[in-house]
C-alpha cells in the first residue's frame, strides 16, 4: 500500500530526513535539525508559475540583445547568443557551437517547457507517468545550471581581451537578461515541489 | 491518526549494494594537493624579486599589472602600481623585478619609458604602438644596491655594454640638435651621437659620440671630425656643388670623420682628449701646419663678390685662400684703396718648396719680376657673382718690382678682364637706347612700300634691286626649308644641314647688308627709285 | 522509517551494507547512501584536498594570453571584477557567487562539519550548517565555469596565443574532487551523529 507521509499525518524533514508528526497546517520545526517543516511547499505552484513566466519574459531580450561585443583594429562586432553560435560554427569549431547551442538555447527552453508541462500535469491531476515526470524533474534540477555556460564564456573573454587599441571586448546588454533567465528557472525549479506529482497521481 | 499496523505493511526500500573501496589511499589526494600548493607558493616567493620605485615626470602608457620592465628585450619585471608621488609634479611607479635581475639594481642603473617618439630627427619605439609601452632598463657598473630611482626622460641611446668607444668633440655651435644622430666613416654609419650639451664655460658645445667596434679603431689622434648635417652648398673655382651625406643626416644631422692622408702615422686616440668639430670636410681636412705665407694685394676696382675664405688659385690650381677683405688707408696719399689679404699654402703647390723663408721669397720675387706673376680678380661664374683671386703669369703686364722689405709681401695686381656684368648691360642698354630705331624703322617701312610700287612698274630699270630681292627671297625660302627640316638636318653630326644653315645665314646677312646699303642710298637719293642710279649722265 | 523526498512515500529503510544505497520503490530517488568504513574520513580527505585546490585555483591565473607582445592573464575573481568595471555589477556578483562564494562556503562548512563529526556528538547548530551547505551546493557551479573557460579559451585561441595556467588545471581537479565528495558523502551520516534532543 502506498502511503504518502502527508496522508499519514507525518512530515519528513527536507534537510535531515527525519519523520515527525505533522502538527497540521501550522508552521513547525524539525526536532532534530531545526529546519522549517512543511508537508508541501507553500504556494509551490504559484511561485513556480510566476518565476517561469518571468524567466520566459526575460528570455526575449536575452536572445535579441547582444551579449558580447568585440573590437579589433579593423572591425567591431556585436554578437547575440545565436550569432555567437553561428560564429563558432563558421570558424570551424562546430563541437563548441553545438555545446553552446545546447547549453544556451535548448536547455533554457527545455526547462521552461518542462516546468510548464509539470505544472500543467499537476494542475490537471494526471495520474500516469508520475515516475517519468519525477525523473524529468530530477533532470531539470541537474541540467539547469549548465545554461550558465555562456555567461562564463563572456566573462572570461571580456576579462582577457583588453588590449586597446589592438582588440577589446565588452559584455553586451543581453547578458544580465540571460543570467536572469538562468537564475529564474533555477529558482522556479527549486520552488516546485515534486511530491505534488505523486499527490495528483494518488488522488 | 494512523495505526501502527499500517506502518508494518509499509513497503521496504530496495537495497542496492556497492563495492567497498580502500580507505587510507584517499589521503594521498589532499597530501598531493597540499604539496602542489606548497610548491606553487615556494616558487612564487623564490622567484619574486625586490620591489623598486621609479620617479618619472609622466607615466605615459604605464599601467599597473600590465606594463613590463625590459632589459635587452627580456622582461625582468612588471609594474605593480602607478601613483602620484609625494614630490610635486612627479609620478611614482612601483615595479617588481624578477629575482634573477635583482643584481642589476645598482646605483647608476637607469630607467626610461619606451614609447613612440617621433620627431624631425628621431623616430623610435614604434613597435610599442602595438605592444604597449614598457620601461627600458640599463645596468650600471656601481656595486651599491639601490631600490628607488629617478627615471630618465630621454632614453639612453647606447647600451652600456655595447662594444666600442666614446669620444668627445667640441664645436662652436651645432647645426643640428638631436641625440642619436649618426656618425659616418666613408659614408657608412658607424656610430651615434650620444649627447650634446653646453660646455661648462658656455663657449663651446660638448658633443659625446659613441663609435661601435670595430670601427673605433679608425679613430686616431690625427682624425678629423666634421659636420655633415643639412646640405653643403659650396661654390668654388670648379663651380657650384651640392653635397649631402644621407637623407638622415639631411634632416637630423650627423658627424663624419676621416684621417687625412698627410697625417703622420696614426697613434690611437687618447681617451678624453676632445676633437674639434669642423664646419665641413674641406675645413676639416686642411693641413693645419701647412706653411701658410701671407700676402697683401691692393686692387683698384670693386671687390664685390669676393669674400673671406674665397679661394686663391695659382695657375688654376687651388693654392690658398682669402683671409681679409677690406680697405686700406694710405696716410701719405690720403687715399682709400681696396685691400685683400691672402695666404698661400706653398706645399700644396710644390712638393719641395724651400722651407727657408728667404729662399722662398726669392722664388716669389723672380716669378713676379721675370715671369709676370700677378694677381687678378676673376668671377667664379656670372650667375652667382662670386669672385676669387687668381695668380697667373701675365707676360704683357707692366713691369713691377717686389718690395722685399714689406711684411707681408705685396703682390702686384692687374685689372680684371670682366667688368661688372651689370655695368656692361647698362652700357649696352644705353647704346641701344641711343639708336634712332624708330626713325630707321619708319624710313625702312616707307622705303619698302615705295619699293613695292616701283617694282610693279619698273623692274628692268633697277636690276640691282631685283637681284637683291631675289637673293632675299631665296634666302627666305631656304630659311623656310631649313625650318621645316630643322629637326632632322640641323641638329646632330649632320654637317650639310649646318652648312646649309650657315649658307642661309650668310645669304640673310648679305641681303640685310645689301638692304641697308639700299636703304642708305635711298635715303640719300630718294629719286633714284624712280630714275635709277644715275650712271654718270 | 522515512518518507521519500521525491514522492513522499512512507517506507522503511533497510539495513544497508557498507557503501550500499537505498532507493524509493515508487519514484526511484536515492534515499540514503550507507557509508562505507571510514567514509567520513574519506570525505574529509577529499574535502581538504578540494579546499586546497580551490585556493590554488583562485589565486593563480587561469590562463595567460599573449598577442603582439602584449600579455594578459586573469583569475576567476578578476573576471568577475572586469564585469563589475564594465558596469554589469549584478552579473559580476552572480558570477562571483556561483564560482567563488558558493563553493568556498560549501567546502568550509563541509570541512567544519566533517571535522566536528569525527569527535563528539554534533551540536545542534550543525543542522543549520548542513542546510546552508546544501543551499550553497545548489548554487556552486565550478564545473559549468570550467566548461565556460574552455570554450572561451578556444574562442580566444583564434585571436592570440593562449597558455593555460595553473588555475585552470586546479579548477579541473576541483570539479573532479567535488564529484567524488558527492559520491562518498551522505549528509545522513552527520544527522545520525546529531544528538536528538
Amino acid at each position: 500500500m502506498a502511503l504518502s507521509a502527508a496522508e499519514a499525518g507525518l512530515v519528513a524533514c527536507q534537510s535531515c530526513g527525519l519523520l515527525s508528526r505533522s502538527p497540521g497546517e501550522q508552521l513547525s520545526r524539525c526536532p532534530r535539525c531545526g529546519a522549517g517543516l512543511a508537508s508541501r511547499q507553500r504556494y509551490s505552484i504559484q511561485r513556480t508559475w510566476a518565476l517561469a513566466i518571468a524567466a520566459a519574459i526575460c528570455y526575449v531580450p536575452a536572445n535579441l540583445l547582444p551579449v558580447l561585443t568585440t573590437q579589433t583594429l579593423a572591425s567591431s562586432r556585436s554578437d547575440t547568443i545565436l550569432s555567437g553560435v553561428a560564429v563558432l560554427y563558421t570558424s570551424g569549431s562546430w563541437p563548441l557551437a553545438l555545446i553552446v547551442l545546447v547549453a544556451s538555447v535548448m536547455i533554457p527552453l527545455g526547462k521552461l517547457a518542462a516546468l510548464a508541462y509539470l505544472l500543467l500535469s499537476v494542475r490537471l491531476g494526471s495520474a500516469n507517468g508520475a515516475r517519468d515526470r519525477t525523473r524529468l524533474y530530477r533532470m531539470i534540477e541537474l541540467i539547469g545550471r549548465w545554461s550558465m555556460l555562456d555567461v562564463f564564456v563572456v566573462t572570461f573573454v571580456v576579462a582577457l581581451i583588453q588590449f586597446q587599441p589592438l582588440m577589446a571586448s565588452q559584455p553586451g546588454p543581453g547578458l544580465p537578461f540571460f543570467a536572469a533567465v538562468v537564475i529564474l528557472t533555477m529558482l522556479a525549479t527549486t520552488s516546485f515541489d515534486p511530491r505534488l506529482i505523486w499527490d495528483a497521481a494518488h488522488d | 491518526m494512523t495505526d501502527q499496523s499500517d506502518l508494518r505493511h509499509l513497503p521496504e526500500a530496495i537495497a542496492v549494494p556497492r563495492q567497498r573501496a580502500r580507505v587510507s589511499a584517499v589521503w594521498i589526494i589532499p597530501i598531493l594537493a597540499a604539496l602542489v600548493a606548497l610548491g606553487i607558493v615556494i616558487h612564487r616567493v623564490w622567484s619574486e624579486g625586490p620591489t623598486i620605485t621609479i620617479l618619472f615626470d609622466a607615466a605615459q602608457g604605464i599601467e599597473a599589472g600590465k606594463t613590463f620592465v625590459k632589459y635587452k628585450d627580456v622582461k625582468i619585471g612588471q609594474v605593480t602600481a602607478v601613483q602620484l608621488s609625494e614630490e610635486p609634479g612627479k609620478v611614482e611607479v612601483t615595479a617588481r623585478i624578477a629575482r634573477s635581475a635583482a643584481g642589476l639594481l645598482v646605483e647608476d642603473a637607469q630607467f626610461w619609458v619606451v614609447r613612440p617618439r617621433i620627431g624631425l630627427s628621431e623616430i623610435s619605439g614604434l613597435a610599442t604602438l602595438l605592444s604597449g609601452n614598457y620601461i627600458g632598463f640599463e645596468a650600471g657598473t656601481s656595486r651599491n644596491e639601490r631600490r628607488s630611482f629617478t627615471g630618465l626622460e630621454v632614453p639612453r641611446i647606447v647600451s652600456a655594454n655595447a662594444p666600442g668607444r666614446e669620444f668627445l668633440l667640441k664645436a662652436r655651435d651645432v647645426r643640428w640638435s638631436s641625440a642619436g644622430a649618426p656618425v659616418y666613416y666613408r659614408r657608412v654609419p658607424v656610430g651615434q651621437v650620444v649627447a650634446y650639451d653646453l660646455a661648462p664655460d658656455g663657449k663651446a658645445v660638448d658633443i659625446k659620440l659613441f663609435i661601435n667596434a670595430p670601427y673605433d679603431k679608425y679613430v686616431s689622434s690625427e682624425t678629423r671630425f666634421w659636420d655633415v648635417s643639412g646640405l653643403d652648398i659650396s661654390v668654388d673655382t670648379s663651380g657650384v656643388e651640392l653635397r649631402s651625406t644621407s637623407l638622415e643626416a639631411l634632416i637630423g644631422g650627423g658627424v663624419a670623420f676621416d684621417t687625412p692622408a698627410y697625417a703622420d702615422p696614426p697613434a690611437p686616440a687618447v681617451d678624453g682628449t676632445p676633437f674639434t668639430l669642423y664646419r665641413d670636410r674641406t675645413t676639416a681636412m686642411r693641413h693645419p701646419d701647412a706653411v701658410a705665407t701671407p700676402y697683401v694685394l691692393h686692387f683698384d676696382e670693386s671687390l664685390q663678390g669676393l669674400s673671406v675664405g674665397a679661394p686663391v688659385t695659382f695657375l688654376g690650381i687651388p693654392a690658398g685662400e682669402v683671409t681679409e677683405v677690406g680697405l686700406s688707408y694710405d696716410a701719405a696719399t690720403l687715399d682709400v684703396r681696396p685691400r685683400v689679404a691672402i695666404i698661400l699654402y706653398a706645399d700644396r703647390l710644390l712638393e719641395k718648396f724651400p722651407s727657408n723663408l728667404k729662399k722662398g721669397r726669392a722664388v716669389v720675387q723672380r716669378l713676379v719680376e721675370k715671369r709676370g706673376l700677378r694677381a687678378q680678380l676673376r668671377s667664379v661664374n656670372l650667375l652667382t657673382g662670386k669672385r676669387y683671386v687668381a695668380l697667373d703669369y701675365f707676360a704683357d703686364a707692366p713691369r713691377a718690382r717686389l718690395d722685399l722689405r714689406r711684411e707681408p709681401l705685396e703682390l702686384p695686381v692687374v685689372v680684371s678682364t670682366m667688368p661688372d656684368l651689370e655695368a656692361k648691360l647698362a652700357s649696352l642698354l644705353a647704346k641701344l637706347d641711343r639708336l634712332p630705331l624708330e626713325s630707321i624703322g619708319a624710313d625702312l617701312k616707307n622705303a619698302l612700300e615705295t619699293l613695292d610700287q616701283t617694282m610693279k612698274n619698273v623692274d628692268k630699270t633697277l636690276p640691282g634691286v631685283q637681284t637683291t630681292l631675289e637673293e632675299a627671297r631665296r634666302a627666305i625660302a631656304s630659311v623656310d626649308r631649313l625650318a621645316t627640316n630643322a629637326d632632322t638636318t640641323l641638329i646632330g653630326p649632320n654637317a650639310p644641314a649646318q652648312q646649309e644653315l650657315r649658307d642661309a645665314l650668310q645669304e640673310v646677312t648679305a641681303a640685310a647688308r645689301a638692304l641697308r646699303v639700299l636703304a642708305d642710298s635711298i635715303e640719300r637719293h630718294p629719286e633714284s627709285l624712280i630714275r635709277g642710279r644715275l650712271e654718270k649722265e | 522509517m522515512t518518507a521519500c523526498p521525491g514522492c513522499d512515500l512512507l517506507q522503511r529503510l533497510p539495513t544497508l551494507p557498507g557503501g550500499g544505497r537505498a532507493r524509493c520503490p515508487r519514484c526511484g530517488d536515492t534515499l540514503a547512501i550507507e557509508p562505507g568504513e571510514g567514509s567520513l574520513q574519506r570525505a574529509l580527505a577529499l574535502a581538504a584536498a578540494a579546499a586546497i585546490v580551490f585556493i590554488i585555483g583562485n589565486t593563480t591565473s587561469l590562463m595567460g594570453l599573449s598577442v603582439v607582445g602584449r600579455h594578459a592573464s586573469t583569475t576567476i575573481l578578476g573576471g568577475a571584477y572586469e564585469l563589475w568595471l564594465q558596469g554589469f555589477q549584478v552579473t559580476a556578483a552572480l558570477v562571483a557567487l556561483a564560482c567563488v562564494v558558493a563553493p568556498a562556503a560549501y567546502l568550509s562548512i563541509l570541512l567544519a562539519l566533517l571535522w566536528m563529526s569525527t569527535r563528539s556528538p554534533v551540536p545542534k547548530w550543525g543542522g543549520r550548517l548542513m542546510r546552508h551547505a546544501s543551499f550553497m551546493l545548489g548554487w556552486s557551479m565550478p564545473e559549468v565555469m570550467l566548461l565556460g573557460i574552455l570554450v572561451a579559451l578556444i574562442k580566444i585561441a583564434a585571436l592570440a596565443t593562449v597558455v593555460p595556467g595553473v588555475g585552470l588545471y586546479a579548477m579541473g581537479v576541483l570539479v573532479i574532487l567535488l564529484a567524488a565528495i558527492k559520491l562518498t558523502f551522505d549528509p545522513r551520516q552527520i544527522w545520525q551523529r546529531l544528538a536528538w534532543h
